[in-house]
């Protein structure tokens, strides 16, 4: 080694140290890591696999660099090989995702890499569920400007991440929001909070050969630009509010239509009331042909520029979430209902500590259709109130009482209806009646324990003869009992057991360790798709069959 | 050894960088309840420590742990001029339940007298400000912030006593 090379290295450490100790740099550099692995034995009953490969890993780290107004951050991913559950194309390791970005009061501007939402997401939602193995990043870039005080303008264009590739479809969209309390003088002093809004979308794509229904010889004509643009509005009137935003979508035969013309709509309104003690909501949802992707020819999730979300009450009990309800996109009619009451201390029902009630009740219908031809066609004819096939209802009472300083109970009775034909499966409908308890103990300040007892009674069955084979069929007991002794540790021992029409048993035992941010988990034992909430968080998983582990930091 | 160089002066820096707490971002955007979009410059309380705390409705850990700080939040207030700032990270499904159930539980001012002080409730539909802050995808998560806009602690998920540590942070600070 020449003395020239060892002194430009020593100052080079030198120039570091300094910079780095000093600030001269400025700037933070924080991040957030999280490994998850799973080793599985073939076990047909449950459906889980087994992993020649002993264990499936995916691992990823986020870095951000922040100095003032400049941040740039980048993610590596690795699937070696991906959890099951994951879709194989993800198997591999790179730079997943990346960008630069300049954020001030005024101006932000987001090269590379980015999520975004206009509005409630009817149009645009670019998005990330890493449990579900989900991101729609755009590639691209994005601009925001705040002129003045109330006002947003939102412009971006770019690809849309699938795996580890980017679809062939451009998005382009712009989106203005205005909150017209801030814009309007006279409005600044109002008891009315009023905020409209109003986004456009544009994909293109190039042309491709697809036959017609009518004459297969000869090929639709297909639009290589469509359009989808949405209004919105936000009211706020003392203890109501009303949001609702609509949207539409112009022709867009695509595979998930069945490449038919007829154009896409969607309304969505929300209506609240809420005071101390009481809320109160109502909500509709109308939606027609509205799915809208960047690629024409793309079936299952990816892809989506838009995102409808389900209107029914999301829960996190396992028996509760059962049958988990999915928007269909192609079209459905649904309303959602929900009063919370909580009677006070000291009265007759309220007790020593009060007591809360909840009712909930939710359906939700398809269109109305009458069918008027196939691809290249408008295809069908609906009107906006018509009821076709009935996909999910649900009503339930809610009851959460603290019973003495230590103990809080919490009691759900649910009556469900479930068509499996939301999941593309023949149409039936399930009748579920769903009982949940949940008791808290906090036995000392530092010191708990939880316990669940579920139970579901439903018309479904297995019977793999008779073709039956939907593994959730069927009459289930569920117990679950956590003990967290401190604030660190935490040990949990479950059981899901269909013990009647159905099919499987899901024991289970995990233990757990948080510090700070750092959290390590280990579970052994059988586990059934679904949410499930443990130990302080919440995380969907696959079925499997062995030990899971995971961890997760951030600094 | 041009690499070896290359990686310890990055590593000496990086150590100087992470020496120096981070800053909260004050350039995302958040929503109010009554669906006013501000940045989260806003969060700040007048040189006193705040806490911030990452939920969701549907999220049973974090519903705990907002309905035990209610019950102590007025004592925490009164002994040490804290502020919690909950930040909702319900997305489209479920962000319209938010303003119910803040208001009915008490955490969010409805101009009754239940209670001397309540949270200061934002929603981050789109994970923006959750992903400045590296919380990862699943709440809830909770941080205390000096009076200086410095996170000085985080911590991950919630088990029944876990405010005990928070509110003995904010006490630290004010040594």
């Amino acid at each position: 080694m020449n003395i020239k090379r060892s002194l430009l290295s020593a100052v080079a450490l030198l120039v570091a140290g300094v910079a780095g100790a000093q600030g001269i740099m400025g700037g933070h550099v924080t991040g957030n890591v999280q490994l998850d692995g799973q080793m599985s034995r073939e076990d047909t009953v449950i459906g889980a696999s087994d992993v020649p490969e002993i264990m499936k890993l995916n691992a990823r780290a986020d870095i951000l660099y922040t100095n003032g107004d400049f941040s740039a951050g980048l993610r590596f991913e690795a699937y070696q090989t991906p959890l099951l559950g994951f879709n194989a194309q993800y198997t591999g390791q790179g730079l997943a995702h990346y960008f630069v970005a300049y954020k001030s009061k005024r101006i932000s501007v987001t090269a590379g890499n980015f999520y975004e939402q206009f509005g409630s997401g009817m149009i645009l939602r670019a998005y990330e569920d890493r449990y579900l193995g989900l991101d729609n990043a755009l590639l691209g870039v994005n601009i925001q400007l705040r002129p003045v005080d109330g006002l947003t303008i939102k412009a971006l264009a770019g690809k849309q991440r699938i795996y580890w590739g980017y679809g062939e479809g451009l998005v382009r969209g712009i989106d203005a929001e205005a909150d017209l309390n801030s814009l309007i003088r006279g409005m600044q002093e109002s008891k009315l909070h009023l905020t409209l809004g109003a986004g456009f979308v544009s994909k293109y794509e190039a042309d491709e050969s697809i036959p017609s229904a009518a004459d297969p010889e000869r090929r639709l004509n297909l639009p290589l630009n469509v359009g989808a643009a949405a209004v919105r509005l936000n009211l706020d009137y003392g203890h109501w509010t009303l949001q609702s935003e609509y949207a539409r979508k112009g022709q867009d035969p695509s595979i998930m239509n069945g490449y038919i013309y007829r154009p896409g709509e969607a309304l969505m309104v929300n209506l609240g009331y809420s005071r101390r003690g009481l809320s109160a909501s109502l909500q509709a949802k109308h939606v027609d042909n509205m799915s809208f992707k960047s690629s024409r020819s793309q079936t299952g999730e990816m892809l989506y520029i838009n995102y409808i979300p389900a209107i029914n009450r999301q829960y996190t009990y396992p028996s509760l979430t059962l049958y988990p309800y999915a928007t269909q996109v192609i079209g459905e009619n649904g309303v959602q209902g929900e009063v919370a009451y909580r009677f006070k201390k000291g009265t007759l029902l309220g007790g020593k500590y009060g007591t809360d009630v909840t009712l909930n009740a939710s359906t939700i219908y398809g269109l109305d259709t009458t069918q008027t031809g196939g691809a290249g066609t408008e295809g069908y004819t609906a009107t906006w109130t018509g009821l076709g096939q009935h996909f999910y209802t649900d009503a339930s009472l809610e009851v959460e009482k603290k019973l003495s300083k230590k103990l809080t109970l919490t009691a759900i009775y649910c009556y469900q209806e479930f068509n499996p034909v939301v999941e593309g499966h023949e149409p039936d409908l399930y009748h579920n009646h769903i009982v949940v308890g949940d008791l808290h103990w906090r036995v000392n300040k530092k010191h708990s324990l939880h316990f669940k007892a579920e139970w579901v009674g439903s018309d479904s069955f297995y019977d793999e003869a008779r073709g039956h084979t939907d593994r959730r069929a069927g009459d289930w007991v569920m117990g679950f009992v956590e003990w967290n002794p401190g604030t660190h540790w935490f040990v949990s021992l479950s059981d899901q057991y269909a013990y009647n029409d159905g099919i499987g048993n899901y024991p289970s035992v995990a233990v757990g360790y948080t510090h700070g941010t750092t959290r390590l988990q280990l579970g052994y034992g059988k586990q059934r798709e679904g949410l499930l909430c443990i130990g302080g968080v919440c995380r969907q998983v696959p079925a499997s069959n062995g030990l899971t582990f995971s961890l997760t930091t951030s600094f | 050894m041009k690499r070896i160089t290359l990686f310890l002066a990055l590593l000496v820096m990086g150590t100087g960088l992470m020496a120096q707490n981070a800053k909260l971002p004050d350039n995302v955007t958040l929503r109010t309840l009554d669906g006013k979009s501000v940045q989260s410059s806003a969060i700040q309380n007048d040189g006193r420590p705040v806490i911030i705390s990452f939920w969701a409705t549907w999220c049973g850990p974090c519903m705990l742990e907002l309905k035990t700080i209610r019950e102590i939040y007025d004592e925490w207030v009164e002994e040490t001029g804290v502020k919690m700032v909950i930040v909702s990270i319900d997305d489209a499904r479920t962000a319209a339940r938010v303003k119910g159930v803040t208001e009915k539980q008490g955490w969010s001012d409805t101009g009754d007298d239940e209670f001397q002080h309540y949270y200061e409730v934002y929603l981050d539909s789109n994970r923006d400000f959750a992903t400045a802050l590296n919380i990862g995808q699943d709440p809830p998560h909770t941080f205390v912030i000096n009076g200086q806009g410095e996170i000085v602690w985080q911590h991950k998920g919630y088990q029944p006593g876990a405010e005990e540590e928070v509110i003995e942070q904010v006490r630290a600070l004010l040594k």
